[in-house]
């Protein structure tokens, strides 16, 4: 026990943000966790809030290879696992036939060519001819990596099953070669939009990590971490303003994503202030669907005057 | 410890999170990494093991707040220095009080909640009752009496001190007895009430049941069909196009010098139930008709292949009305279209069978959900046996019960005659079994 759990939690926060990205203690206690316990983490929240990302951070303060595999419907082992070279297969049966000979030659009698054939090595299902795909790697590689299996609810419920034994036990059964144990065990991060309900085998080798919008606070840092060129009043009204919009009744509510694109654009547009017309104007970057730029249009000066008012309340303190 | 974490799986599991015994053995290596020292990172750590939805996070988040509060409150220390009238004091109890410690009050605390079979604590409205027998097991109304004697007994209006102090343990036990009654609901009792309502709703007949309670129902009915329709719409059959799969197809020519002979194919076709539902909305299954319908949405929501039709007398589809909107919307547009006119079973068919017969295959389905009663109208009983020769199959769904059938103007027998099977579906219970069958055999 050379550092006690809180510090170390305290370190990967800071050392995330040395990487540009700002978390809240649950997430870094999460990573701790899933380090510690070498457990997968199952990363749950809305679209932008930062779970892809996650993993990318992970990687680079681990000092680790990312290795990523995205999922859709459709994925299946060979893709995803490894796959045999088929050409090279073919071929190595056309050399087979032509070195029967040579092999067999001056051999007498059936038992004799048998115990030949016997020695002969096999090696039509072997590492030379197997391609490793993501998952594999991710076992085969000597120094730890980790392994992002991102929106695991586009697959199918058959490559759920498939994962099962890698998360649990970080080994993968190829049947003609047995079970390949990894040489170190992967950070292993999987996320997922919800639009499956993931399985409970799934769920239950997972830690469970739900990613929710940020607090005004925690999205402050975040803007200012992504866009240390913003003035200070500007992100403050920035923040409060599109944490107003997640308060309305919206299809796609504004993601952390969304807001960093916001600040970025505003300060290209060289504003100090944010303005109705202005807002107007970029609202489009904040929001994708038309139906909810038309709801937010009639509030925006209600929420400008309510983002600026809390931005003044908050500098007189 | 370990009593400490399994007590509080115990409370998590009363209030509705699932969690596993996998589960509470990653917790305890979590414990054993964070320690209890922290409770906010203990809660922390813990709500990334144990709850795994969004939802289950919040029950975890009240349900550990409550379970860990501040340990149970310490009972007022005595106050009166000088004891000497503790002889006088005659009830066992007000000796504990006054001079046991507080182990000792603890342990009679639990001895009397045993007594009292606390754990057949279920429901959040027996914890009065719980407290006072356990008091009552305590002797609170020797307590009491004495309490009453040395009141009467007293010269002036002040109390004197002992009969002061005396009460003010007393009043301290009743807290402490009320903490233990609350905590020992958490780890034993029904804490969300959501279990007894889903037992309750489940053998209920359906127009009984409060509309209020309605989208409880919906939930529950809704898992219902999701679970069934995931459980059974996964049939594949191996289809001779598509992709090649060269893994199988090398596999299996392998024995013929490698030339690929035989081909295996990687498309898999998932067979998905077609089914077609007609819904009865009219003045005679009113009480049930919100219910159907809700049934009906809720096979929309997990059956992809399906299309609903609901009727009085004449027939509409509603299908895309049911996909579009929520629950509460779809139903009243429903029943606002064609809800609450008189019967028309044949009316009902004749539309049914102009608008989509062609349709009608040996892969679908019929569902009618109705009680048959025809209002004394012309039956077309001939258009029934036309679907039914039609289709796969053709379901009959009667809320009523079987004894029902036939009296007055319900033509039960006519219409069943055409009929793969006739369920009576009057609870929920029912309707679980009737969506498993249909889903077992709509494939």
């Amino acid at each position: 026990m050379s550092d006690g759990p809180k510090k170390i939690i305290n370190k990967i926060t800071k050392g995330f943000a040395k990487h540009g990205y700002i978390c809240s203690d649950q997430i870094s206690t999460a990573v701790y966790l899933a380090s510690e316990l070498e457990k997968p983490i199952l990363i749950e929240g809305p679209p932008g809030v930062g779970k892809t990302e996650l993993a990318n951070t992970a990687a680079m303060y681990f000092k680790k290879e990312l290795i990523r595999l995205q999922c859709y419907e459709g994925l299946d082992e060979s893709k995803a696992l490894y796959e045999w070279r088929y050409g090279k297969q073919l071929l190595y049966t056309q050399i087979l036939k032509e070195q029967m000979q040579e092999v067999l030659e001056g051999a007498k009698g059936l038992r004799e060519s048998l115990g030949r054939l016997m020695k002969f090595e096999d090696i039509f299902f072997s590492e030379d001819f197997l391609e490793t795909r993501p998952l594999l790697q991710a076992l085969t590689s000597d120094k730890g990596s980790v392994l992002l299996i991102d929106e695991v609810d586009k697959s199918d419920e058959e490559f759920e099953a498939l994962l099962l034994e890698i998360l649990s036990e970080f080994q993968i059964s190829i049947p003609e070669l047995g079970v390949r144990v990894a040489k170190v065990k992967p950070l292993v991060m999987l996320t997922s939009n919800n639009s499956r309900e993931i399985g409970d085998a799934l769920k239950r080798r997972c830690l469970h990590l739900y990613i929710p919008f940020p607090d005004a606070k925690l999205e402050r840092q975040i803007v200012q971490a992504r866009v240390p060129e913003i003035s200070e009043s500007m992100q403050i009204q920035l923040v409060n303003f599109v944490q107003g919009i997640r308060e309305l009744d919206l299809k796609k509510q504004p993601a952390i994503s969304e807001t960093i694109d916001w600040a970025k654009t505003l300060i290209l547009l060289n504003s100090e202030e944010l303005e109705a017309k202005l807002a107007e104007e970029t609202l489009n970057i904040l929001l994708k669907h038309q139906q909810d730029i038309e709801v937010v249009k009639k509030e925006i000066p209600a929420l400008i005057s309510s983002a600026t008012e809390t931005s003044d309340g908050k500098s007189i303190n | 410890m370990e009593k400490v974490l399994t007590d509080f799986v115990k409370a998590l599991r009363n209030s509705n999170v699932r969690v596993s015994p996998a589960e509470t053995l990653d917790a305890m290596s979590v414990i054993d990494e964070v320690g209890y020292d922290d409770r906010d990172l203990l809660k922390r750590s813990l709500s990334i093991v144990l709850p795994k939805t969004p939802d289950e996070k919040q029950k975890f988040d009240t349900c550990f707040d409550d379970f860990f509060s501040d340990e149970i409150k310490e009972q007022v220390p005595v106050t009166l220095k000088e004891l000497n009238d503790i002889e006088d004091v005659k009830s066992d109890l007000a000796k504990t009080l006054l001079e046991g410690s507080q182990a000792e009050l603890m342990i009679s605390i639990a001895d009397a909640a045993e007594a009292s079979e606390i754990r057949e604590i279920r429901y959040f409205t027996q914890r009065s009752v719980f407290s006072r027998r356990i008091l009552e097991k305590m002797g609170v109304g020797k307590l009491e009496d004495e309490l009453m004697q040395i009141g009467s007994l007293r010269e002036e209006d002040i109390p004197t001190d002992l009969e002061q102090e005396l009460r003010n343990q007393l009043t301290g036990l009743r807290e402490r007895v009320s903490d233990y009654v609350q905590q020992q609901f958490l780890l034993h009792g029904d804490v969300s009430g959501e279990q007894l309502r889903e037992q309750v709703f489940k053998s209920m007949n359906m127009s009984q049941i409060d509309r209020s309670y309605m989208h409880e129902v919906h939930s529950l009915v809704r898992r219902m069909a999701k679970k069934l329709a995931n459980l059974h719409s996964r049939r594949k059959k191996n289809y001779r196009r598509g992709k090649l799969d060269i893994r199988k197809t090398i596999r299996e020519n392998w024995a013929n010098q490698g030339v690929l002979f035989n081909l295996s194919w990687s498309y898999k076709k998932v067979d998905r139930p077609k089914i077609y539902v007609i819904c009865d909305v009219s003045g005679s299954v009113g009480a049930y008709a919100r219910f159907m319908l809700m049934f009906l949405f809720s096979l929309t929501e997990v059956v992809s292949k399906l299309r609903a039709f609901v009727f009085s007398s004449n027939l509409g589809e509603v299908t895309d009305e049911f996909k579009d909107s929520n629950l509460d919307a779809a139903i009243e547009t429903a029943l606002q279209k064609h809800g609450g006119g008189s019967t028309d079973y044949g009316q009902a068919l004749t539309d049914f069978v102009s608008l989509c017969i062609d349709e009608i295959d040996k892969k679908t389905t019929v569902v009618i959900l109705g009680d048959a009663r025809n209002n004394f109208g012309p039956e077309k009983a001939h258009l029934m046996k036309i679907i039914n020769e039609r289709s796969k199959q053709v379901f009959w769904l009667n809320p009523e019960g079987k004894y029902r059938w036939d009296s007055g103007d319900s033509v039960m027998t006519t219409y069943s005659a055409y009929c793969t099977k006739v369920f009576q579906c009057g609870n929920i219970e029912q309707l679980e079994r009737v969506i498993s069958t249909l889903l077992k055999t709509a494939i």
